[in-house]
Parts: C-alpha cells; structure tokens; sequence
C-alpha cells in the first residue's frame, strides 16, 4: 500500500506528464522536448505541390568527380540537415560541415569540394511528375 | 483517481526492467548509433533545446559523450540484475535523458522516445521486483498507468499534431507520397501509383491514432489492439524503414510479459524438484491433497 503522502505525489506527476504531454502538442514546439508535439509525418504534402530531399555532394582531393555523399559520414542524419537547411546557407557553415567529417570519419580521404543540394519532386495529383535541383551553398577548400 | 492506482502485477515491473535494461546497449551501439556520432560534431551545428538551456548544459563534446555513453551502458546493464532498482534505475533514466538531448539537439526532434522514456522514469519508483512475481500492488499499478498513458499520448497527440501543423485535411495529403519518396523500400513503392490507397491509409493512421484511448480501457480489447499497433509499426518499417524500436518495449506495459517468467519458474519447478518435496506447500496442496 502506498502511503497518502506517495500516493499525492504519484497523482500530481501523472497529472503534469499528462498536462504537459497535451501543452506540448497544442502550443509547443519541438524545442520544447520531451514534451514536444508529437509531429513526425504531421505537415501536409499538396498533392500537386513538391516533395524536397538534401543531398550532400562532394570531390575528394585528388578525385576526378563529385559524388553523393552518406550524411552519417558527417555524423549528422539528413532530416538534420534539413532541420537546419537555412543556417547552411553559406560556404562558412558547409566548411563546419567538412569539420565534421574530418573529426567523424578521419578514416576517410579529404574534401577538395562541398556541395548541399535540395532535390524536388514535382507532384502531380500526388505523384511524381518531375525532378528539379538546386544548390542551397558550395564550399571550396 | 480508483483507476490510476489500480493494483498491478510487479513482476511486469522486473520483466520490464529486465527489457528494458537490456534494450539500451542495442539502442546506443546499434539501432540508434548516430546519437553518438553527435560527439565529433562542431559545436557550430549544436542547436540547445529548451531544457538544456535552461540547465545551462555544455555542448556535447568528444569526451563528455563517450563518458555519459560508458556511464549509461554500466549503469543499464548492472540495473538488469535488479540490485538496487531505485539508485540504478534513477541513474539511467538521467543519462538515458541527457542522451536524448544529444540525439535530438542538431536540427530534428524524434517523438518515438516519450513513452520509453517515461517507462525509464517510473521504474525506480517501484522497489525491488521479482521475476514471475503475480502479486499486484498499488505502486507497480501506477508506474504501469503511467507508461499506458505515455503510450495512448503517443497516438493521440501524433494525430492532434497532424490537425494542427497539416491541417484537417491532413488525411487528403501526399504525405505518405512524401515518405515513400524520400525513403520508400520495395515494399511500398509501388503503392505511389495507387493515391486512392495512400489517402485511404492516410484516413486509417488518424482514424486508429484517434481511437487509441481504448487501450486504457483494459482486457481482451486493449491486448488486441496493442497487437495491431505492434502490426502497424512493422508495416512502417517494411514501408520506409522507419521503425519506433524504444516505444515498441513501452508498449510491453500493456501485455502480461510477467508471465513469461511465471511460466518459466513453474516448469523448471515441476521438472526439476522431486514432487514430493512440495507436498506440504500451500500452492501444491490442491494438486496432491
């Protein structure tokens, strides 16, 4: 049996995981982890609008050409990426991006180029019509 | 009030501690290893939330995230033995939470963590807990509830999430278009030819998110139910590879997992004690008296 003092506290934390779990949704933000809104897959595609994807493209030093690039070997996933799209606009922040890798995965050769590409689909009546490309920032080293 | 306290059997408090316990080295080394990549990661891409603002955390840096990634896989994996449920468990649900922070703090916030960790915080409000143990009490009655509730947020709230960022034609979008696109498998992409399918899909996801209240309602209903979801989250993996490995062990709360090591224990009883020996033992009277 839990004494009336245990059972007190044990109501108001459910109450306030509850209460702050439903504040989250209504008005938060995900910075408001762990009580964010729980919004994974929670915006809306148009069905005639655009599906968008970054890529990371890149050349080695000493490589011939430029070529995708796994996120993970930045030690970032790329809805990350995305998530922080608009700070990665510039040739400063894609450098921090080749910190990155080379503290990540010093395994790896080094970058002559960078390149952070935003990949769209057109859809029409939800499906993909159509491929665009543009580049959001380039670095060179 | 009569509800949330509702005895519950403390043996599904050790099996979850046992599981869950034992799920943390998979989710830190294997299934969810990029949160320890964030290590070698330029403090220039951290973006702080909220909470470690407020706490005025440091950056995650190479050296605090290897330490807190050691401490947490000690502390788990010493907390399966079941010694010292309260002190072991308190220490992994802090570091299991100060490595959500270092998940989620470079530009994406996951909601698949919530229920998992409330389950990790209401496990050492509970003492020492034996395996196959049927006797329920208050205290075990509530931490269940309350990883119930986390579970039924999970649903609920994903659904007023999609209301409230993408609309209440949510359901008539090309949102599951835009998954399969991004990160379809064979499996599902081939359904992009078929639209009706993935609105008529859309409509299920918020319909079933909806009513999941139900799985509070207890018995036959809810276990079915629990069922289904474990279904619908294998599908999501099939589908886009996505999978919400912590918030399927959550789900566990609902099921009567203590019975597992019940069963266990009674067979290796009746198989490998003398029968004789148990004679006089109130549980055994009925089959011998």
């Amino acid at each position: 049996m839990l004494t009336p003092t245990g059972r007190a506290v044990r109501a108001v934390l459910a109450g306030l995981l509850v209460a702050l779990a439903v504040a989250g949704t209504l008005v938060g933000q995900d910075d408001h982890f762990p009580f964010a809104p729980f919004r994974m897959f929670s915006t809306r595609t148009a069905p005639e609008g655009e599906v968008r994807v970054a890529e990371l493209r890149g050349a080695v030093v000493g490589g011939s050409g430029e070529a995708v690039l796994s996120m993970a070997s930045f030690g970032l996933r790329r809805a990350e990426v995305e998530g922080q799209i608009d700070r990665l606009r510039t040739p400063r922040m894609l450098g921090e991006l080749v910190r990155s890798r080379e503290a990540v995965r010093g395994d790896l050769p080094l970058l002559a180029t960078l390149r952070l590409v935003q990949v769209h689909y057109d859809l029409r009546d939800g499906q993909e019509v159509g491929r665009r490309e543009t580049t959001v920032a380039e670095w060179h080293r | 009030m009569t509800w949330l306290f509702a005895p519950g059997p403390r043996g599904r408090i050790a099996a979850l501690r046992t599981i869950a316990y034992l799920f943390i080295p998979i989710d830190v080394l294997l299934t969810t290893s990029w949160v320890g990549d964030h290590a070698d990661v330029p403090g220039t891409l951290y973006q702080p939330l909220f909470v470690g603002r407020l706490l005025r955390l440091p950056p995650p840096g190479p050296v605090s995230v290897r330490v807190a990634m050691a401490a947490l896989l000690v502390a788990a994996l010493v907390a399966v033995t079941g010694r010292y449920p309260r002190l072991l468990g308190a220490a992994v649900a802090a570091l299991y939470a100060w490595w959500m922070l270092v998940a989620m703090s470079y530009g994406k916030v996951d909601h698949d963590r919530f229920a998992f960790l409330v389950l990790l915080a209401v496990l050492p409000t509970v003492g020492a807990a034996r395996q196959g143990d049927t006797t329920e009490d208050e205290a075990s009655g509530w931490a269940l509830r309350c990883v119930q509730l986390a579970v039924v947020a999970t649903y609920l709230l994903a659904a007023v999430a999609k209301f409230r960022f993408g609309g209440l034609d949510w359901a008539t979008g090309a949102t599951l278009s835009r998954a399969i696109l991004r990160r379809g498998t064979m499996l599902s992409e081939p359904l992009l030819e078929y639209r009706w399918l993935l609105v008529a899909m859309q409509f299920a996801i918020i319909a079933f998110e909806l009513a999941s209240p139900i799985l509070l309602v207890g018995g036959r209903v809810s276990r079915g139910y629990v069922v289904f979801l474990y279904g619908f989250q294998l599908a999501t993996f099939a589908g886009i590879g996505i999978i919400f490995l912590p918030h399927l062990v959550a789900m566990l709360a609902f099921l009567p997992v203590e019975r597992v090591a019940a069963a266990f224990i009674e067979r290796r009883r009746t198989r490998g004690q003398p029968v004789g020996r148990f004679a006089g033992s109130p549980d055994s009277a009925g089959a011998h008296g």
